[in-house]
Parts: structure tokens; sequence; C-alpha cells
């Protein structure tokens, strides 16, 4: 036996030698020659048929103002194969990328995966601060780096069911969270130990109820000037989950809340709670308009409003949380040159945002375009545009280590709403939450 | 009625009931989901048992949902190309470690055993690492192929096991008449070790049809290149779909396995009795 | 014509030669696929690398953040410690009673065998996704059945001190391979020794305890060490289970946390999966890594020793 463990040392020593790190840096650059006829490849997430119509679309416009440049786009594409591809880099690697979340734009700034902005911007003349939305601005930036523009965005807001409201006497959507819990519970109906109809479906496991989305309504600070995590100093968070805590249990507990919400069904079928009229008001992204509007089965009376806000805040009611689609050039792209007139057109074409914004019923991200008289009027989706332009409407800040910080919030966020962790021990815990969260972001940093 | 005779017949009614309840426990969960499978999308997220209308459609509908027949191809890829690579090579290793006599064989069998136990998640980053940079075949299934045409320790193992029941007699009559080492193991073991290949082959089957950590690093990026476990996983949140269409994919893709099974059930229950008591 | 006279020596270098070519298969897959990644693996213990810049070394700080730090760690150990004890348990004293109740019928054992061997070959995917449904609180089978009985049903895959459990049920259900296993063992007890105690008058248990315990105790022993480390790499079930019952989209190319609810379900291979492959977190991910390979390796031994079987050559 001591014969065998020797052997696999020898073997491990000469290996260790031979593995060295290796690094996938191919750097590219901006050397390409615009007058030269030229294909650059484009990664995008949009899979529904009326968004990639859309995004087509918009490539043909671009193709038809810059004819030597063609594109070549790549639809379905997710956050894993992005991370695969720029970390691999080679031929088979995309040119401009984009992504749905914000989560990697720390990390990607920080590494240099994607290529800074700046220089870019600067040359083409656009002063970013007066063309993109505040809020917008930041998600796609990390430490003063603009590697990533913003391509649309997402707000939340409202959704609730306007039958029902009637029904229950209700006038108006709530403002406050104190009304919303009033008119969650009036909503409800049980039924034996569930629901005939549920006001509002709170779990944080729920379709787009998670803590950091919710937490845009108390407009928290996450980190502070140092990038140290503040979740215990202020009110927010600790206000955040007390309430929470509050309305689980005063709308049947955590318990029977989870089994209801197990009845649900996927949130983007058409059996959706809110469209089945399983719950009466739901919180949601401005996408879900369409899927309503869509769904043939819907025949009771909907609409929109802003998420209510704490009572003490009620004079900032009509912000929410925002977030949107990112779009960069990666780094080892050799056609920089036309892969940024391309990121241009899409992210600041006035036209071209307005018709994407309109089709996939999306928030535009720059001012000249949220003002467009051709942007979409629905009076429900208009909600969602008020939202994203509201100067006190938040996002996450990105962090080297992505959303990590929001993970370690979220798992003691649960831990709060289904009572494991009582209400006067909040700001204790989020104390440690803190501290991991600054520990998490130490191991992190390059 | 005589008191053993009655003793007996207790002893068959008590064994048979509970064969019956544990027959339940096995059985139901298929029956169950069979019924699910066919229930309207309302329906299915009822706690309603029986179907209340009968959609065999809801089969169609599966098998037209994007991808699915990719899915079904890199699958057959995944395990027949693997199988037959990991049977090529395992077979001589096989051979060697059970007949030949050298030095540090031994050793190579406790190599052996131990790289059967590794849990792959041990060694799935740097060999990631490699395959991503070097050769930059992340987002295909043949990081997890290519491995297999280098001796697959789970299948040496259970070959040698089975070829240690073969006479050395007719090896050694094998070469007296002349034979190569190469020769007697392709005309004389080869044939006689049928039965344990064909184990040895189906266990590896099934491993690459039921994967689903290896195609999860190395695939999971690429749609181009998901297997079944991959497309079935992500089937309710991509598709959008409720309880009764995840039932039917979820009975497709159990179906081949269960078709395999009756058509080599003898095969697989010498496979399963080398793992554990011959040795 | 020539005539092939080899001297002893050169039949001896033949010899060695042909069992290097027949082994080479192996000895190339075992350096490539075994040796080199891991003492790479070993290598990024010691470096900061997030797998796009060059790595660093950081002496032990991702040793220290993985057992002092981070806050999975201890969940997941814990979690691997309890499947290890509990499901392992079980699904051997399952097993074996399947095993031993398949013996014993006398009709339709063809159907009993079958019917109970099944489930074992249902791809983990597609099982995993079965059972969060037949065990979902609001619309499974299972708890409509449990509650027209009058049983108050847990929430299974929904409630972290009920999915282990889950877990476990869906394990039994697949125990085919040690039904297979347990029933070629009992069989292979010599019958005389059954006839010789029933002659002295040992009653079932005592024949059990004193006959059947004793010959079988090398399967058992081998049934438990093989499933302690098909326990460490325990990921499929555990993966599925969490996302599906979590509710929240989870197409293979998104990052969903795994271990829902509330950690219950995380085990260490996930860990090395979300810090390797999600998180970027190289070092940390090699740390788990190799606190798996010690322990897997530590039974392996314990394996090899108890079962010399294994390695001698009949």
């Amino acid at each position: 036996m001591r014969r065998t463990a020797l052997a696999i040392l020898g073997a491990a020593a000469a290996t260790a030698l031979l593995a060295s790190g290796c690094t996938a840096n191919v750097n590219g650059g901006a050397y390409d020659d615009l007058s030269k006829k030229e294909t650059i490849t484009f990664w995008h997430g949009w899979s529904q048929p009326n968004e990639v119509n859309a995004i087509n679309a918009n490539i043909r416009a671009f193709e038809r103002l810059h004819p030597n440049i063609t594109v070549k786009s790549v639809g379905n594409v997710t956050d894993d194969t992005i991370n695969q591809a720029l970390r691999a880099g080679g031929d088979s690697a995309p040119d401009v990328v984009s992504s749905f979340s914000t989560d990697k734009v720390g990390l990607y700034c920080a590494s240099g995966l994607w290529t800074d902005l700046d220089p870019f911007l600067a040359k083409s003349g656009i002063d970013k601060a007066k063309t993109f939305t505040a809020p917008t601005l930041k998600y796609t930036a990390y430490r003063g780096k603009q590697c990533s523009l913003p391509l649309l965005g997402d707000a939340l807001g409202l959704y609730y069911n306007v039958d029902m409201f009637k029904k229950a006497g209700i006038a108006r959507p709530p403002r406050t969270f104190s009304e919303f819990k009033a008119d969650a519970e009036k909503l409800t109906v049980r039924k034996g130990d569930g629901y005939r109809q549920l006001g509002f479906m709170p779990d944080y496991h729920g379709y787009a109820t998670t803590p950091t989305n919710y937490l845009g309504q108390w407009s928290p600070t996450y980190l502070d000037a140092r990038g140290r995590s503040v979740l215990a100093k202020g009110s927010a968070v600790t206000d955040m989950l007390t309430y929470q805590r509050g309305l689980v249990q005063a709308l049947g507990g955590y318990d029977r809340l989870e089994k209801y919400r197990t009845t649900f069904g996927d949130e983007y079928s058409t059996q959706n709670a809110f469209h089945v009229q399983k719950v009466a008001m739901q919180m949601d992204g401005e996408w879900r308009t369409v899927n309503l509007e869509q769904d043939r089965n819907v025949r009771f009376h909907w609409a929109t409003a802003p998420m209510p806000v704490p009572d003490d805040q009620a004079d900032q009611y009509g912000k929410g949380y925002a977030t949107g689609t990112t779009i960069g050039i990666a780094h080892s792209s050799r056609k920089q040159n036309a892969a940024w007139q391309f990121v241009k057109f899409l992210t600041t074409n006035t036209k071209a945002l307005v018709s994407f914004a309109n089709a996939i019923h999306n928030v535009p991200t720059t001012y000249a375009s949220l003002k467009s008289p051709d942007l979409d009027k629905s009076p429900t989706f208009r909600t969602f545009v008020r939202i994203a332009a509201n100067p006190r409407s938040s996002t996450l800040p990105p962090t080297l280590n992505g959303s990590q910080f929001a993970l370690t919030l979220s798992d003691f966020a649960y831990r709060v709403e289904s009572g494991k962790v009582p209400v006067a021990r909040i700001r204790e815990g989020l104390k440690e939450v803190d501290h991991q969260i600054d520990l998490d972001n130490l191991q992190a940093e390059m | 009625m005589t008191d053993a005779r009655r003793r007996a017949a207790l002893a068959w009614i008590g064994t048979h009931a509970l064969g019956v309840a544990a027959a339940l426990f096995f059985v139901l969960p298929f029956v169950f989901l069979l019924l699910t499978s066919v229930m309207s999308d309302s329906q299915a997220l009822t706690s309603n048992l029986w179907p209340t209308s009968w959609h065999w459609g809801n089969y169609a509908q599966v098998f037209h949902t994007p991808g699915f027949l990719t899915w079904w191809r890199n699958t057959v890829i995944y395990a027949v190309v693997g199988t037959v690579l990991c049977l090529a090579s395992a077979i001589p290793v096989a051979y060697a470690l059970a007949k030949f006599r050298f030095r540090g064989r031994r050793t190579a069998m406790v190599l052996v055993v131990s790289a059967m136990m590794l849990p792959p998640q041990v060694i799935v980053i740097p060999m990631y690492l490699v395959w991503a940079q070097q050769f930059h075949l992340a987002g295909t299934l043949w990081p997890i192929i290519i491995p297999l045409a280098f001796g697959d320790a789970y299948s040496i193992f259970l070959l040698r096991q089975f070829l240690l029941t073969i006479p050395d007699e007719y090896i050694e009559s094998a070469k007296i008449d002349g034979c190569g080492e190469l020769r007697a193991l392709l005309r004389i073991v080869v044939p006689m070790a049928k039965p344990g290949i064909a184990a040895v082959g189906l266990f590896q089957f099934f491993y690459c049809w039921n994967d689903y950590f290896g195609p999860k690093v190395y695939a999971a990026s690429n749609p181009a290149w998901w297997t079944l476990s991959l497309g079935l996983e992500s089937f309710r949140g991509a598709h959008h779909t409720n309880w009764n269409l995840t039932m039917a994919a979820t009975l497709l893709v159990m179906a081949p396995v269960i078709i395999v099974f009756f058509f080599a059930q003898k095969a697989f229950v010498e496979g399963v009795t080398l793992t554990g008591v011959k040795g | 014509m020539t005539t092939t006279t080899l001297t002893y020596a050169g039949k001896r270098r033949r010899q060695a030669l042909t069992t290097l070519a027949f082994l080479s298969p192996w000895i190339i897959g075992f350096a490539a696929f075994f040796a080199y990644p891991l003492a790479s693996t070993v290598y990024f213990s010691f470096m900061h690398y997030n797998q796009i810049n060059p790595p660093t070394f950081v002496g032990l700080r991702n040793w220290k953040y993985v057992f002092t730090e981070y806050p999975l760690f201890a969940p997941a150990l814990w979690n691997t410690l309890w499947l290890v004890v509990v499901m392992v348990t079980l699904r051997v004293v399952f097993g074996l009673g399947i095993g031993m109740l398949v013996t014993k019928v006398k009709t339709g054992v063809g159907f009993f065998r079958t019917a109970f061997y099944l489930p074992y070959l249902a791809p983990p995917v597609a099982a995993t996704i079965g059972f969060v449904f037949l065990l979902n609180p609001g619309t499974g089978p299972v708890n409509r059945i449990l509650g027209a009985l009058g049983i108050n049903a847990p929430n299974w895959f929904n409630d972290p001190s009920w999915s282990k459990p889950a877990l476990t049920v869906l394990a039994l259900w697949g125990i085919g391979d040690l039904m297979v296993i347990f029933m070629a063992a009992l069989l292979d007890v010599p019958k005389e020794q059954y006839e010789a105690a029933s002659l002295d008058g040992a009653g079932a248990v005592s024949r059990f305890r004193h006959i059947t315990l004793p010959n079988i105790s090398p399967i058992i022993m081998f049934a438990v060490i093989t499933g302690v480390i098909q326990t460490l790499q325990y990921f499929t079930q555990p993966t599925v289970a969490g996302n599906l019952a979590s509710g929240q989209l989870s197409a293979p190319g998104t990052m969903v946390p795994p271990g829902y609810p509330d950690n219950s379900t995380l085990t260490l291979p996930q860990l090395v999966f979300t810090l390797g492959f999600q998180n970027f977190n190289t070092g940390a991910a090699s740390v788990i890594a190799l606190v798996l390979f010690a322990v897997a390796m530590a039974f392996t031994l314990l394996l090899m020793r108890r079962r010399s079987g294994l390695l001698t050559e009949d």
C-alpha cells in the first residue's frame, strides 16, 4: 500500500509541474478598417418569435446603414454560454454579446473580458450622462469602467385584478405597504387549509417576489463607498424583512402559502397564477403586459400600478426596482470598430430603441427614446416606463462577485419569512450577513 | 388441514401480501405519472388523480418541442460511441490485469479501484479547464466521450472480475497452437466472455444514457449538444409547460431504458451480481 | 525459413512489452484523467484563479475560506453526513428486505422481481422530476391520498426538514441494484445450514441472526461502503429536485443556486459545481474537491481491506 501511495505522489509531483495555470486571454483590439467588408457575430438571449423578429429587424436596419458590415446573430444564448465563450476566446467567440442579467458586469469589467467602452463613446462624441438614464448607467459600469451599455430595461410594478378589487370594494391600488397588507387580506378567500383566492403571494420563492426585487421599494443601500456591505446599517432591509414576516402571517402562515404556491403553473405559461385568478395582485415586470394581452383565457379586467412604498416614504410612491439587458464587446474581438458601430446603433438610435421596446414591451433606456412620441402609449405599459424613469428607482450594485451578496441576503430572508429567525433578531442577523458578504467579496478580489 | 399445511398457507399469504404492498410502492409512481401525463393543463394543477378527459396529444406535443429530437440524437451518440470506445479499450486492459503475471499488478488493481471510486467532481475543474482552454471543446459532449477511449475504471474492474472466471487452460492451449496474446484474446477469450462483455456494455450504455453531471458541466451552455437529461431538467421552465407535459416527457425518457431492459434482462442481472458477489 | 528461438531475457522483455501494450490505454487514461487533474486540483487549491486572469498564489487562503468563512460548507457537510447515515442505512436494510421477500415469494416471481428492479433503471433526472411531482404538496397524488386517509402530510421537497427524507424515499424506490445483489447472496447461503438449524428448533428470527447474517455480512459491508461512496457523489437528484421544487426557472444555462429549500438539499459535489462553474472561485472549489477525495479514498481503502477479494485472483 505504501508503494502505491508513493507512486501516486510521484505522478502527482510530475504532473504538477505541467499544471501551469493557463489563461484564455486572446487579445483583440480595434484594428479593423471600417471601409472594408466585415462580418461580426452577435449573441443575444431572445428566443420568443416576437422578440427574435424584433431584434432581426433592428439588425437589418443597421446593415442598411452600414452596408459593409454584416451581422451574424445567434439567439437564445444563456449567461453560461457567454461565460464559457468569453473565457475560451478564439475564433468561435462572439464580437458583441448581450446578457439579460447585470450580475456579471462587475467581473467582466474588472477582468477585462468586456472592452472598456468609454474611449469609443468619446470618439463618437457621445455624452453618456446626457444620453442614458441614470440608473441604467450605474448597473452597466463597475468602478468607473463603462464596459457595457444598457439595451432596454425592465421595471417591476403591481398587477391587479380589477374585478376582484371591485368585488372586495377596493377603489384604487394600494400606495403604502399598510394599505397593501389590508387589501391583500381583504382579497383573500380561504378554503379548507388552502385558498379559493389569495390577495398576494409574498413568498420570496414566488415568481418575481425575490428579496432584492422587493427591496427596490425601500430604496436600500447595499454597499458603502468602500464596497463594504451595510445592510444592517439603514432601516430599509430590517423594515422589509419585518414587514414580510407580518404579511406572511397575516395571509395564513408560511406553510399554507408555500403549499398553495405549489399549485401554481409555470411562470411564463398561461397557467400563471395571476392569469388563472389564483391571486388578485402580483408583482411582475412590464413583459407580463404582453403575456396577459395574448392569453385568450384572460377575460377579467386587469391594470398596473407602481408597487406600494413604506408608510414613512409615502411621498415617494411611483418608484420601483429597475434592471435591464446589458450589451458589451468581447475583449477577444478583432473587429471592435465594427462591433462598436453596431452597439452604438442598438443602444442609442432612438428609432431602433423605440421599435424594439414596442415590439417586446421593454422600457427604453435613453432619455430621447423615453420622450419619443412613437413609444407605445397603452396605460398598462406606460406605468412601467414611469417607474423606470423615476429617479428614486434603484437596482443592484455590480460587484466583482456577481450576485453572490444577493444570494447571501436571500438565504437569510428565507429564514425570516419562514419564522426560523425571529423578527427581534433581524438586525443582529443582518450584521452577520454583512460580515459574510464582506468575506465573500474579499475572497473574490483579484 | 394439518397444522404444517395451514402454517405454510398463512406464510404464503403473508409473503405475497407483503410482496403486493411492496410492488404497489414500486409500480404506483409509474401509474400516477402516466395518468397525469394525459391530463389537461389546468387539471394537472389540481390534486385530481384521474383524468377528466384524456389528452394523448400531449405526447405528440412533447415530440414537437423544439430540440426534443436533438436531445435524443445526442444521447444516442454519447451512449453508443461511449460504449464502443469503452469496451474496445477496457477489454485488453482487463485481460492483462486478469491473466498476465507482472510486477505491480496489485498496485495497478489498487489504482483501478481508486479511480473507480473517485467522485467525478474531484477532478472536474482542471479537466474542464483543459477541454475548454486547450482543446476548445466546451459546449460539446466530446470531453466526456473521449476519455472513455482510455479505459473506464469501472468497466475494467467488472470485466476483470468476469475474465478471472475463465480457466487459464483455454488460453494456454490457444497459445500452444501458436496464438499470440492478442489472437488468444480475440479468438478465445472474447467469445467466452460474451455474457460479461454484454453486461459491462449495457452498464456503460446506461451510465451514459442517464448521465447528468458530465453533460451539465460540458454541454449545458450549448443547446445543440444537450442530452435528454439536460433537456428534461429544463423542460418545465424553458418551455413554459405544466405537470402534464412534463410527465409525458419524463415517461418518454424512461421508456427506452425499460424497453431495453425487457430485451436484455439476463445480461443485467448478470452484471449486477458481478459488481458485488463474485470476486 | 526463420526460427524464432528467443532467449529467456528476450522472452521476458517481449512479455513486458505485450503487457505494456495491453495496459497502455489505461496508463494514458490514468495519467491524463486521474493523476494530472488530481495534481492540478491540489495546485489550484493554493491559487486565486477566476478562470480569466492568470492564477496567483494565495497560500492557504482558500482553505481558510472554505473551512472557516464559506457559509455553505457546513450545511453541505451536514447534509452529506445525514445522507450517508440515514439514506445508506435505510437503503441497505430495505434492499435486504426486498431481496429476502423475492427469495421467499413462490407465485409470480418474475413479476415481483421485474417490478422491484425496474425503477432502478429510470434515468435519475426523470425519476427525480417524477417524485417532485408525486410528492408535490399542492397537486401531487401522494399528499392527496395521505390527506384522504386523514394524515397531515408534510410539504416534502418544499420543507427543509422533509426534503432529505423525500430524497430518501426516491433512493428507496431505486433499490433494484441492491435487491439483485442481496438476492444472489441469499441464494448462495448453503441450504443445509438452514435445515440443520430447523431441526434444532431455531425460529425464523434466530435463523436470520445466526445463519443468514453471518453468511451475507461481506455483501452488507460491500453495500454499505459503495453506498457511502455513491452518496459522496450525490449530485443529480438534489440538484434537480431543489431547482424544480423551488419553482425557479432552471434552464441548464441559467444559474439557480442549489440547496432549496433553505440549503437543506445542498451536498458537497454541488458546492464544487457552484463554486467552480458559477462563481468561478476555482481555489475554493478545488479545496472542497480535495475534501471529497480524501473521504472517498478513506472509504475505498476500507473497502479494499475488508474485501480483499476485489484485488485477489479468485
